[in-house]
This record gives structure tokens, C-alpha cells and sequence, in this order.
């Protein structure tokens, strides 16, 4: 009889405790932080190169925005460059483990720029880059670094790649651009290794050239062999392991990666030209599957890296370094930093539905979130990646472009955190249609963006760079080309544009016509607003007209690159600022650059 | 199983009610010659907890987004 009794108080407890670790425990703790005041901001420090703070407004029944210190609503255009990842790199498949391609130290980019090379599909990132960005009218950059350069040994943090990072961080400030730092990985790492020939039936060699992230020891596939399906890459059993390794916290693996953000923003909290964080690009489940996977793993994850890094104290108090449940939070590593945003990527999955995969419990009562939306309408959807439907033939997804969108901005709405595009890209083929209708979707919900990629080798069509990058085949290695290849007309046509870079009005409306160079923005506002400022990049020539209730002339200044920027005063009540239709003046193949 | 199943798959929360219920529905008219009926109400136990939560998440998320 007390056998029974113990039976079932084992069994009560068994199911309270995987209660607690599963979607009642996540509800709990998710109710627990809307209910959480935010946690207050740091004092605001002195930035040391004249960029502003930013922070998250929170507009009551509004979705929350990025903001600078006067509460403007403040839109981030930018590119991504690849410059900096550690892809694998080489000419043949035997070196399973080369080394970084381009140089980290900072001092082979101090007046120079190593020679691109089509043995790596990106080239690499200088001076040069961050000067090119700025004349598009750029304002910010979305900086992709890897794990495996900052932890490249367990516990030992490398601080000839933080020294880099700084470099370009130092590049940035110069321009005016704020740097948004991407944890990037893809297919969790280099390291997964490449069964050649393939094991099991059915699938491909892995080509390592796109896979990044990780370091070799953080790197856990227990001898599954590392062959992808599909031709995706993320469908490869030795990175589905080592993934699944990672969310569920083996051998420590999230407590170093939690380690790793900690040093880069102890490193960097005090300068306000880093924007924020993108603490893990685009997650991948594993063996894991949604809504569980994103709910009780991935953004919990994102509340403890928060927590640590912050010191804001939302989930329990758990013990570290062994498999962390849903409702745990992170100790406090001591950094503080509560200046600057983090960027919550909202999954690979989300991806490729283009809609909710998940419950999207609020994690954390930190104000300063991001939604990251990955926008890749007809390049990762159903469509495309199973049904092989060229976007103007598309059966999905069936809200159009418009679907991610307006699900993306509920989503930000339910984890109270701001929205922006931290990646969009497409074949540049269909650039008249994808890349103008995401830019118009992005115009439409006032989301900045940052666009994959910058520059890319090798590809021709395959190649997503606003430059082509260079020719990898053989027979046109040999010709005259580029150092970073050609711009790629209608990328420039598209994507150096006349937007607001900041407005006291949250609710306005703009639009630029990429045909024809002209911009409408209306607006409205008190007297003794902050102004209105609108970035008008070197290709769009049209004279600029504002009428409404506007306090004086506007004031328009010339940039050092050939940009203009109008600043608008209002005097109370609507006004509009306009560009007229003029003839654009494309900057074209700049072969000189980068040198 | 189902039960506990339905708490990380709250999808899965109506089938282990269903089969929860019946269960003990079976135990009970057998007259007790079939057992089972505390793991039975276990699983009916975490399927309506599965379902709960679950439907509670819905709700807020639609409420807060």
C-alpha cells in the first residue's frame, strides 16, 4: 500500500515538474514579465563619437520603435557585409578545418585591404566598404561576426578579433553609421565536418563554403555524419545534432556563447555607435520542432542571454551549465549594459512559413528589444524552396508580401519589442519584383532594414551581393575585374533611396519612387518638436520642396559623400516634404574601390 | 504518455483527454479487474493542463499582440 502511495507522489511530481519545465511553466514565467515593470535604462553615458542612444519607445497600444533620445521614431537602412565571417574557405574539399581566410589582425586593414579572392565567396570588409556605404545614404550596418573567432579555444576569448571588430565599429563612428553586431552562424558551424562519400542514402556531400558560426570544440554531432538533404543545409544530421546539442545546453555550450556576448558587450556597452546585438541568426530547431522548440528553448535562451548581460532578473533562478528549462533566467555576469538593443531573430522556421511558427511568449521585461524579421518572400517560402515556382507564379504564401509583415508586427506587439528587417535578399533577377515589393512593404510599416548581402564572390546569379563580387570560374578569373566586382545597377536603383531617418511623428507616411527619384513624406507636428530629417543619397537629384505648417526654410546639408539631409522643423500641424522626379545619377561599376 | 506529452505539445493535449477519459470510463465498468486508473488519471490530468495552457497562450497571444 505505501509502495502506491509512493507511486503516485512520484508520478504527481513527475508531471509538476515537466509542467513546470514545459508550456505551463513558459506561460507562468511569460505572464511573470508582462506583469515585470521595465527594467530602467542605465544613465544614459556620454557617446563617445557623437551618435545618439538609441532605445525603444513603447506607445501605448502602439507597436514599439526604435527611438534616439528626443523619442523620434528612428528608421535604420543598411547593408550586411560578410567580410567578417568565418566561412570555411579553399580550393579542394580535403582541409575540413582551414584557417581564417582573410587576416583578423587590424593592422593588415590600417591604409590597405587585403586582396579579395575567389577561394572564399566573400571578400573581405575595409575602410572602403563603410565609405561606399555612407554615399548610398546608409545609416547603419548589420555586422555578421562568429563565435568561432571570439571563443576560438574554451574560455579563451581572442582579443585580435574583438580589436578588429573595433576597427570597424571605429570605421563606422567616423561615417555616422551605427553597427548592429550579428551572431551570425548558418548551418550552426564550419566545423560540422563532410561525410565524403555520403552515408545514408539519399543525400549530398556538404559543401562547407556557406556554413559558419561555432567553434570546432562547441561543435557536438556525436558521429552523425554530416551530409545534407534536399539541397538544404540546414537538413544535415550532424548540424540538426549539433544544435539540438546547443538548446538543450550540452557540455556548457550556451553558458560560453552566453560568456562570449557578456565580453563583447563589456567591450563595447559604452559606445553608442554599436546599436545593439542580433544574439543568434537565424536558429535553427535542430531535432526540435515549433511551437515548442521557439517557446521553450529559443527564447528562453534569449532571456538568459539578456539577463546575463543586462543584469535585468526575469526567470527563476536556475542552475547553470546542464539543460536550463523554459522558465529559467541567467545569473547576472556583471556587464550592465542596459544602453543598448537586442535583436530577437524569430527563427528559421518563421522563415519559410512567412507566419507565426510559435506562441511568442514575452521574455523579458528588458525595454529595448527588436523583433529581427528575416523578409525572404519566394526565396525560402514553400514556393521556392518545394515547389520550384518562380515568384510571379507563386501559390504562396497567399497574404502576398504583406503576410510576413503584418504577422511579424503582431508578433513584436506580443514579445513588446520594436520590429525591424535585420535581413532581406533575393536572386537579383527578380529584383523588380521581390526587392521593390519588400521595400515598399518595409516604407509601408516604417521598419528600417538591412539587406543581404554587401558584396559576394562567385555567384553570377547565385551571388545576393549589391555588388556581383568577383568571377570564380576559371576562364574568367584571368580577365580584368573588380576588387569587390561590380554594383549591380538595379540594386543601387533600389536600394539607395530617400527615406527619414528620424521623425517626432511615429504615424508618418513616405514614399520613394525608385523610377523616377521621387519622395513624398507626410507628417504632422507641435510647435517645438524635434526635427524631421530625411537622407537623400548622391543618386537622387530632384530638388527638395516642403509645404504645411513647417517653422522656416529647411535646412538642407551636403555630406562629405555627396548626401543630402533636410531637416524639417514643424510649426504645428501637417506638412509634407518632397523630392522632385529628376533624372538619377548612378554611381555604376566603381572599379577603383576598395583599395 | 499522452499526458505528458501534451505538456511540451499542447497539440497533442485532446487526444490524451480523449484517451484519459475513456480509460477510466473502461476501469471504472470493469468492476476492478482492469487497473490503471491513477496512470489513466494522470494523463487525463496533463492533457487538460496541455490544453489549458495552451489555449491560455492563444488567448494572450492575440490580447497582447
Amino acid at each position: 500500500m505505501s509502495g502506491r502511495i509512493i507511486g503516485r507522489a512520484v508520478a504527481v511530481l513527475v508531471l509538476l515538474i515537466l509542467a513546470l519545465f514545459t508550456y505551463p511553466g513558459a506561460d507562468v514565467a511569460s505572464l511573470a514579465v508582462w506583469l515585470t515593470p521595465p527594467a530602467i535604462g542605465g544613465s544614459p553615458r556620454a557617446s563617445a563619437g557623437g551618435l545618439a542612444w538609441l532605445h525603444i519607445e513603447h506607445p501605448a497600444g502602439r507597436t514599439a520603435y526604435i527611438a534616439d533620445p528626443q523619442g523620434r521614431l528612428v528608421l535604420l537602412h543598411g547593408a550586411i557585409p560578410g567580410g567578417m565571417i568565418d566561412f570555411w574557405s579553399g580550393a579542394g574539399s580535403s582541409n575540413l578545418t582551414p584557417k581564417p581566410f582573410y587576416p583578423i589582425d587590424p593592422s593588415a586593414y590600417e591604409g590597405r585591404c587585403p586582396d579579395n579572392s575567389s577561394l572564399i565567396r566573400v571578400p573581405p570588409l575595409c575602410r572602403s566598404d563603410i565609405a561606399q556605404m555612407a554615399a548610398f545614404g546608409f545609416n547603419s550596418l548589420r555586422l555578421p561576426i562568429s563565435w568561432s573567432l571570439l571563443e576560438p579555444a574554451r574560455g579563451q576569448f581572442s582579443q585580435t578579433y574583438l580589436a578588429r571588430i573595433a576597427q570597424v565599429v571605429d570605421w563606422a563612428r567616423a561615417e555616422g553609421l551605427y553597427v548592429i553586431f550579428d551572431m551570425h552562424q548558418d548551418a550552426y558551424s564550419r566545423y560540422v565536418g563532410r561525410a565524403s562519400p555520403p552515408p545514408i542514402p539519399g543525400g549530398d556531400t556538404t559543401d562547407l563554403q556557406y556554413d559558419n558560426g561555432a567553434p570546432d570544440w562547441a561543435t557536438i554531432t556525436d558521429g552523425f555524419p554530416s551530409e545534407v538533404f534536399g539541397g538544404q543545409r540546414e537538413l544535415n544530421p550532424a548540424v540538426l545534432e549539433a544544435d539540438s546539442n546547443f538548446w538543450y545546453n550540452r557540455a556548457g555550450v550556451q553558458d560560453e556563447y552566453i560568456a562570449t556576448v557578456a565580453v563583447l558587450a563589456r567591450k563595447f556597452m559604452n559606445d553608442s555607435t554599436v546599436a545593439g546585438y542580433s544574439i543568434f541568426n537565424e536558429p535553427w530547431p535542430g531535432w526540435n520542432l515549433p511551437p515548442g522548440w521557439e517557446d521553450l528553448l529559443l527564447f528562453p535562451f534569449y532571456r538568459r542571454v539578456i539577463d546575463a548581460v543586462t543584469g535585468v532578473h526575469d526567470g527563476l533562478p536556475c542552475p547553470t551549465h546542464i539543460y536550463m528549462p523554459a522558465p529559467c533566467g541567467y545569473p547576472d555576469l556583471g556587464v550592465r549594459d542596459r544602453n543598448q538593443l537586442f535583436f530577437l531573430d524569430l527563427g528559421l522556421p518563421r522563415e519559410i512559413t512567412d507566419l507565426p511558427t510559435h506562441l511568442d511568449l514575452a521574455v523579458s521585461s528588458y525595454p529595448n528589444l527588436v523583433a529581427g524579421l528575416h523578409a525572404y518572400t519566394h526565396g525560402y517560402t514553400p514556393d521556392s524552396i518545394f515547389l520550384h515556382q518562380d515568384p510571379d507564379k507563386a501559390s504562396y504564401p497567399w497574404g502576398g508580401y504583406e503576410q510576413t509583415y503584418a504577422s511579424a508586427e503582431r508578433e513584436s506587439r506580443a514579445i513588446n519589442a520594436a520590429l525591424m528587417v535585420t535581413e532581406f535578399g533575393n536572386d537579383p533577377k527578380w529584383d523588380p519584383l521581390i526587392l521593390a515589393n519588400e521595400l515598399i512593404e518595409q516604407e509601408q510599416h516604417r521598419v528600417g532594414f538591412a539587406f543581404w548581402t554587401w558584396k559576394e564572390n562567385c555567384g553570377g546569379a547565385h551571388s545576393w551581393g549589391m555588388f556581383e563580387g568577383i568571377e570564380c570560374s576559371k576562364s574568367k578569373q584571368l580577365q580584368a575585374q573588380p576588387p569587390s566586382g561590380c554594383l549591380r545597377p538595379g540594386r543601387e536603383r533600389l536600394l539607395a533611396r530617400v527615406y527619414p531617418s528620424a521623425s517626432a511623428d511615429p504615424n508618418l507616411t513616405f514614399h520613394y519612387d525608385p523610377s523616377t527619384g521621387a519622395f513624398e513624406l507626410r507628417a504632422s507636428g507641435q510647435f517645438g518638436d524635434v526635427p524631421t530629417v530625411v537622407v537623400i543619397p548622391v543618386e537622387v537629384t530632384g530638388s527638395v520642396t516642403v509645404s504645411g505648417a513647417v517653422a522656416g526654410e529647411p535646412a538642407i546639408s551636403q555630406q562629405p559623400h555627396g548626401v543630402r539631409i533636410v531637416t524639417v522643423y514643424p510649426s504645428g500641424g501637417a506638412f509634407s516634404i518632397s523630392v522632385a522626379a529628376a533624372s538619377l545619377a548612378p554611381l555604376g561599376c566603381d572599379t577603383s574601390a576598395p583599395s | 504518455m499522452l499526458g505528458l506529452l501534451a505538456l511540451p505539445f499542447g497539440i497533442l493535449s485532446p487526444f490524451a483527454i480523449v484517451a484519459g477519459t475513456r480509460s477510466l470510463r473502461r476501469i471504472r465498468a470493469s468492476g476492478g479487474t482492469t487497473i490503471g486508473a491513477f496512470s489513466a488519471f494522470v494523463g487525463l490530468a496533463g492533457g487538460v493542463m496541455g490544453a489549458f495552457f495552451l489555449v491560455a497562450g492563444v488567448i494572450f497571444w492575440v490580447a497582447t499582440s
